[in-house]
């Protein structure tokens, strides 16, 4: 009789239920939109974060002193020492591997360029490199990926042909040079000479303007360091730093046990350095503060912004949802009043009002989390062009909060229906 | 005639709102919810790249001055003249650097003379162990590669002579400086310090300059301030500059696209609420048809109806919603907003316009109806 009861209602009420259900598929739409979006935010922004460039940078342990003191950095054949080039793979093989986006190895020398014998830096670095891990996996990394902001003109250099270049804007002025031409150069001192084939004129808007950008074996050879690098440039996703990974990043010694732990465990700039000294033999990595603290800082406003926009927009749209709830019950005195008449206690009524409302907002709310998902995806879409991942955790949320809002928002109506008199009602006033 | 239809009709909207006192103040509370969260959104809209834009100068400098062609310094009274061009506003510092060779202990390093109040707006990001300087005239910080080479710790002193002169000058330093960046091999004194220490008179190497604006304005900056003094060549810090173009870009399209989903699910639900308080009044449409109304006059006095709380729900949205918008920018950018005439008059329009709408469509439906029909209650 109850069920026939609800089911009547149902079907009879049709357009006005009808209209219940929208009202809770829209607002759990939304719940479930926002809340996809916001948990997901950060990681989104992170990798657009990125944009600005390796925030860890890799040098030999030893090779900064040597150059301070006797100023060997830039001479050929220098006795300083360097990393492998052969272990950078490992650099995907970290704790924190996933979160490593891009690396890019580096190995300088000072050239003469051309006829009128040009002094310039000329760099060897990976392009765009297909590189094999040991476990299997490949990556494609270079600085390509990790330069971004770089605008070419023209086509990137290949680094399967060690004679192709890259030539920065304000040193292809100087030399007149533009993409297709060929450029020589000579080892100062020696009297090997190389000429490679310019694909592309880049501007940098730094120092890398007045630079020339080979394949890495190019200068490896020219340098007579085979399989060495000066330098590895990394971009890595990373937690904003707080108190504890301050401390860490002064002296890892100093955490207790525990703490270590947690540090070593969280992808803080700090510990994904310490990670990759670990990794690669005889290294220094430290973080580009000026990216990584920047980075924490523009990622922990967006998330509370996320944050702030959802629970506000939540809590109107939650407030929509009761306000209609009661708008529908309390039209329904004269039904209730002749039910109370007929004899139906308090508390059937309010079985059969709140299980009709239940009901319906059910199907509302699952039309409205599919609706819902669908608007998350045309958001990450659209502003950072891949999906949003979908968290499984917003749908016992969602549903707990939705029950709490229809609960909340019949409440009243309900108390209002109780204190009904049937004759008062029926009468018509 | 007209005069009194009209207050005949105004007269009806008024009893039909105030009689009807518990559900109008739930129409009214929606669209007072709706207009909120319009309004605030908008603003926060309006706001989050001016805010956000403040919140990217931690990058550092995005615009750099330079001296012309294969001079080394940039003249004093060159930097005066620029002064006029970058509006104080949307400046965040600007910072004068001074290059030059030093030696501590005989070891030649690289002295940089600076205005430490500028760094620490420019370059917030620097890490530093100590102190900054407090009084700049006999303290100075050094960089961490610097301070590990000559062994030193905040508190100590070091001596400082220029290159080819042997008369020192004793300094404290106060702290060590981190970036992990080129910074960290450099001695860093005031500038005065420096240009005392190195004879250049007023003169500096270059200007960091860190100030609000997109890559267009920073274009705009560097041309006028090109055609203001022949002696410097600005030079826009594409890394900083573009990549928070993109960014920044990026962030504003995803207020948007939350803004337009947010709004079009609000006024829905604006839309329903309104719907389901019309839709019960049918039995008064068909009395009115019954006594002779026309549809033209019920729909008249339905939409004056909707429209009125639309406005009233609106003004109240309007304030609630600067609320919001105030709420979501202290907490977030501890930063406050300001009123913008123009989203609170676009709100209110919004709210009237979507209240009237909501009305129309059940009256339509309700004034095709026949009145027998309707008034014998099915």
């Amino acid at each position: 009789m109850f069920w026939r009861m609800v089911r009547g209602a149902l079907v009879r009420q049709g357009r006005k239920m009808f209209l219940v259900a929208v009202t809770v598929a829209l607002g759990v739409s939304l719940a479930t939109a926002m809340l996809n979006v916001m948990l997901d935010v950060g990681d989104k922004v992170n990798r657009e974060l990125k944009a600005y460039g390796a925030n860890i940078t890799v040098t030999p342990r030893s090779a900064s002193v040597l150059g301070e003191i006797y100023g060997l950095d830039t001479a050929p054949g220098a006795m300083g020492q360097y990393l492998q080039e052969e272990e950078l793979g490992k650099l995907k093989t970290i704790f924190w591997a996933n979160n490593i986006v891009d690396f890019a190895p580096s190995l300088e020398t000072r050239v003469a360029l051309g006829p009128a014998g040009t002094n310039a830096v000329l760099v060897g670095t990976w392009f765009n490199r297909h590189l094999s891990l040991p476990t299997g996996e490949t990556v494609d990394t270079g600085i390509q990926q990790l330069k971004s902001w770089w605008s070419v003109d023209g086509n990137w250099a290949d680094d399967t042909n060690v004679n192709t270049a890259m030539v920065g804007a304000i040193l292809a002025d100087k030399l007149g040079v533009k993409a297709g031409d060929t450029v020589e150069f000579v080892l100062p001192g020696s009297d090997k000479r190389e000429t490679v084939t310019v694909r592309g004129i880049f501007s940098a808007g730094g120092p890398e303007d007045e630079e020339l950008f080979v394949p890495l074996p190019l200068v490896q050879n020219l340098l007579n360091l085979p399989g060495k690098v000066a330098k590895v440039e990394v971009s890595a996703m990373t937690t904003p730093e707080n108190e504890l990974a301050r401390r860490a990043a002064h002296d890892p010694k100093s955490l207790s046990l525990k703490e270590w732990e947690t540090w070593y465990c969280t992808s803080y700039v700090s510990a994904i350095s310490y990670q990759i000294e670990e990794v690669i033999s005889g290294s220094r990595a430290k973080p580009v503060r000026q990216v990584a603290e920047s980075e924490g800082n523009i990622l922990e406003k967006t998330q509370l912004l996320m944050l702030l926009i959802t629970v506000l927009s939540l809590a109107g749209s939650s407030l929509g949802i009761s306000n209609l709830l009661t708008a529908g019950i309390m039209e329904r005195s004269r039904e209730i009043g002749l039910l109370k008449a007929l004899g139906a206690t308090n508390g059937a009524v309010i079985g059969l009002t709140l299980s009709e409302i239940m009901l319906t907002g059910l199907a509302g709310g699952i039309v409205g989390y599919f609706l819902g998902l669908g608007f998350a995806q045309i958001i990450g879409e659209t502003v950072f062009g891949t999906a949003i991942a979908l968290n499984v955790m917003v749908i016992p949320w969602v549903i707990a909060a939705v029950g709490a809002v229809i609960l909340a928002g019949s409440l009243p109506a309900i108390r209002m229906l109780l204190s009904l008199r049937p004759a008062a009602v029926l009468h018509g006033r | 005639m007209k005069m009194k239809k009209y207050r005949m009709l105004g007269i009806m909207i008024w009893n039909a709102l105030l009689r009807r006192r518990s559900r109008m103040l739930i129409a009214l509370l929606a669209v007072a919810i709706g207009a909120t969260i319009v309004s605030g959104l908008i603003t926060i809209y309006y706001d989050v790249p001016r805010q956000m834009g403040r919140e990217f100068r931690s990058y550092g400098a995005n615009l750099v001055l330079t001296p012309a062609g294969d001079k080394q310094l940039l003249p004093a009274e060159a930097v005066s003249k620029i002064n006029g061009i970058l509006p104080p506003d949307k400046l965040v510092g600007m910072a004068p650097y001074l290059y030059d060779r030093v030696k501590i202990n005989e070891q030649p390093l690289m002295l940089a003379g600076t205005d430490f109040q500028q760094v620490k707006k420019v370059s917030p990001y620097w890490q530093v162990r100590g102190q900054w300087p407090e009084s700049p005239a006999e303290e100075i910080m050094l960089g961490a590669e610097t301070a590990e080479l000559l062994q030193v710790e905040p508190g100590q002193e070091v001596t400082l002579a220029a290159s080819g002169s042997e008369l020192g000058r004793k300094m404290k330093v106060t702290g060590i400086v981190r970036t992990g960046g080129s910074e960290e091999n450099f001695i860093f004194t005031d500038l005065k310090v420096a240009q005392q220490l190195l004879g250049t008179q007023d003169n500096i190497s270059v200007m960091q300059v860190s100030i609000i604006a997109n890559e267009a304005e920073l274009t705009a900056f560097t041309q006028a301030i090109a055609g203001a003094t022949p002696d410097i060549v600005p030079r826009i810090v594409k890394r900083v500059a573009q990549s928070e173009e993109t960014v920044l870009g990026k962030l504003q399209a995803l207020v948007y696209l939350v803004t337009i989903v947010v709004l079009l699910l609000t006024m829905i639900c604006v839309a329903t609420t309104m719907m389901a308080v019309v839709t019960e009044r049918r039995k008064e449409i068909g009395l009115k048809k019954a006594l002779g109304a026309e549809n033209r006059g019920i729909v008249l006095e339905f939409l004056g109806e909707g429209m009125t709380l639309g406005a009233l729900g609106g003004l109240l949205g309007v304030v609630l919603g600067f609320f919001f918008a105030q709420a979501v920018s202290v907490n977030v950018f501890g930063r406050e907003i300001s009123f913008q005439p123009f989203i609170a008059f676009l709100s209110l329009v919004v709210s009237i316009a979507v209240t009237g709408a909501a009305c129309l469509i059940p009256v339509k439906i309700a004034t095709d109806v026949e009145p027998a029909i309707v008034l014998r209650g099915e």
